[in-house]
């Protein structure tokens, strides 16, 4: 079944448009890699999708119901969730209260702090630290659980590993078994076309704010993604 | 022993001057505006106390607090909601500073319409002339009482910030208001609710101010230049720096009233003033 589906969808920054026409889908329980060049439009999408950018127009609905016209806060509490590009935490709440911002939401599912904590044992350790006494793997750790912790049906994850030790991406990435276990459905966005292909079922490639491949993950082959992702 | 009286006394005012300042500080902390308004907003607390008293004199002055707080509240939260959210989001900080501006101005002409121009002040009776001696001290029981009231609601306050999933919420929108969008937080909710806990704390300043000095509807400005004082003197964003920039300001004050009778608040704006050049940060650095 369909969890998430957009049709038509345009975006805009004032008279800029940023995204042209987008159709982009998500089934229950699937992972989605979405890649593209620096200023593709991911994050503008992934942004748009939660409500975060008003100029927009089009259809997205998610658990059959249209939200193109729904404010963020609502959207959250309907089990969208988001990991933002730049993990924008809050920078004066501790680990463990910047986790706890996610109950706020008050959806009930299988995420609690003890879970979340199972999850990244790291951060359990450094649960009254502050965020920028935390490496950037960890602070990424918490931005994840954060997400989590509102246990949403579909999680956006922006540029996760951006800027990360190969061996915490990994380990972060390893993390991703255990999320889908739940029942989660995951949409990936990635500059590492590989790992992302690696990681979930079916992958889509923007190119100027244009979808310009859609594809089984398995099935891709180097050449046709190269064309998708640079446009020649 | 004259002078560590005064001294004492200074500290006591001080309490009071917190109680102006923590309001401002507040709303400054979590949305980035400075409320010109809140001056206004302390005096009609005032007139409003005022009132009260005249309809229930059997009740005890001090319990028309009550009252006087919760609507204090109420004004602050439909403030917000009705007016300061339309330009919260504006991309330029002059338009909210100017609105409050705007609305200074609005409510101090209202209140000359509604309670004419005269000289009003808060009468306690007994207790506003009522002192004990301690150590050697003559000291004013009410002036104490105040600032004891000042550190229990400065502790109170830091505790509802700290502790409770209310202030955990204030302190995430403080840091980024988009971003708590993503967790169901509603930031202009939040917001109307801190303008309504800053204009109560300023009613209970407010009020315990017209005990100790008449006002008049131009008093605002007066109020609002102590709280800023206040605030930029502790440390912009410090609560604590802000009750002791009170009682740093309070001192100032009675001690440059002992020596010059007719200087009225000039030595606790030159201290403020000699501050500023040689500690711009405030006495309690922010720690962002």
């Amino acid at each position: 079944m369909t969890l998430l589906e957009v049709e038509d969808l345009n975006v805009f920054y004032g008279d800029l448009q940023a995204i042209f026409g987008l159709a982009f889908s998500v089934a229950e329980r699937e992972s989605v890699a979405l890649v593209g060049a620096n200023g593709a439009g991911k994050t503008t999408f992934l942004r748009a999708l939660v409500g975060l950018i008003d100029g927009k127009q089009g259809r997205v609905r998610f658990d059959g119901r249209d939200i193109q016209d729904t404010p963020a806060e609502h959207i959250a509490r309907l089990g969208l969730g988001m990991v933002p590009e730049g993990r924008m935490l809050f920078d004066t709440l501790s680990v463990e209260e910047n986790l706890l911002m996610g109950q706020v939401s008050r959806r009930s599912g299988a995420w609690t702090l003890p879970r979340v904590f199972d999850l990244f044992p790291a951060l359990e350790e450094r649960r009254n630290h502050l965020p920028r006494q935390l490496s950037g793997g960890q602070q990424q750790m918490v931005a994840i659980g954060r997400a989590l912790m509102c246990n949403p049906r579909l999680l956006l994850c922006d540029e996760i590993s951006l800027g990360l030790a190969p061996v915490m991406v990994e380990q972060i990435y390893g993390a991703f078994k255990n999320i889908r276990k739940e029942g989660t459905a995951l949409v990936l966005v990635e500059q590492d076309v590989k790992r992302a292909a690696g990681a979930t079922d079916r992958i889509y490639c923007l190119l100027k704010g244009r979808v310009s491949l859609t594809a089984n993950a398995g099935d891709v082959s180097v050449t046709e993604l190269t064309q998708a992702y640079f446009g020649m | 022993m004259a002078w560590i009286e005064t001294l004492v006394n200074g500290a006591l005012l001080g309490g009071l001057y917190g109680l102006l300042g923590i309001g401002l500080a507040l709303v400054f902390g979590v949305m980035r505006l400075v409320n010109i308004a809140h001056g206004e907003f302390m005096v009609l607390a005032a007139y409003l106390a005022v009132i009260l008293v005249g309809l229930f004199p059997q009740v005890h002055p001090l319990f028309v607090l009550i009252p006087v707080v919760i609507a204090a509240f109420g004004v602050g939260y439909l403030y917000q909601a009705v007016i300061m959210n339309r330009v919260a989001r504006a991309p330029d900080p002059l338009a909210p500073l100017l609105l409050t501006f705007g609305v200074s101005i609005v409510l101090r002409n209202l209140m000359v319409e509604v309670f004419g121009a005269d000289v009003r002040g808060l009468q306690l009776g007994e207790l506003s002339r009522a002192s004990i001696r301690l150590f050697g001290l003559s000291i004013g029981v009410m002036p104490l009482l105040t600032l004891v009231a000042a550190v229990l609601l400065f502790l109170l306050l830091q505790w509802a910030l700290k502790r409770t999933s209310f202030g955990r919420i204030v302190r995430a929108t403080a840091d980024r208001r988009d971003i708590v969008r993503l967790f169901g937080v509603k930031p202009d909710l939040v917001y109307n609710y801190v303008m309504g806990l800053s204009l109560a704390l300023g009613a209970i300043g407010g009020v315990l101010l017209a005990v100790r000095s008449s006002f008049t509807p131009f008093s605002g400005v007066e109020r609002l230049l102590i709280a800023f004082e206040v605030v930029v003197l502790g440390g912009i964003g410090s609560f604590w720096g802000a009750l002791l920039g009170g009682i740093v300001l309070g001192m100032a004050q009675l001690a440059g009233l002992k020596w010059d009778a007719n200087a009225g608040l000039l030595y606790a704006h030159l201290l403020f003033f000699v501050m500023l050049l040689i500690r711009p940060a405030g006495l309690v650095a922010s720690r962002a």
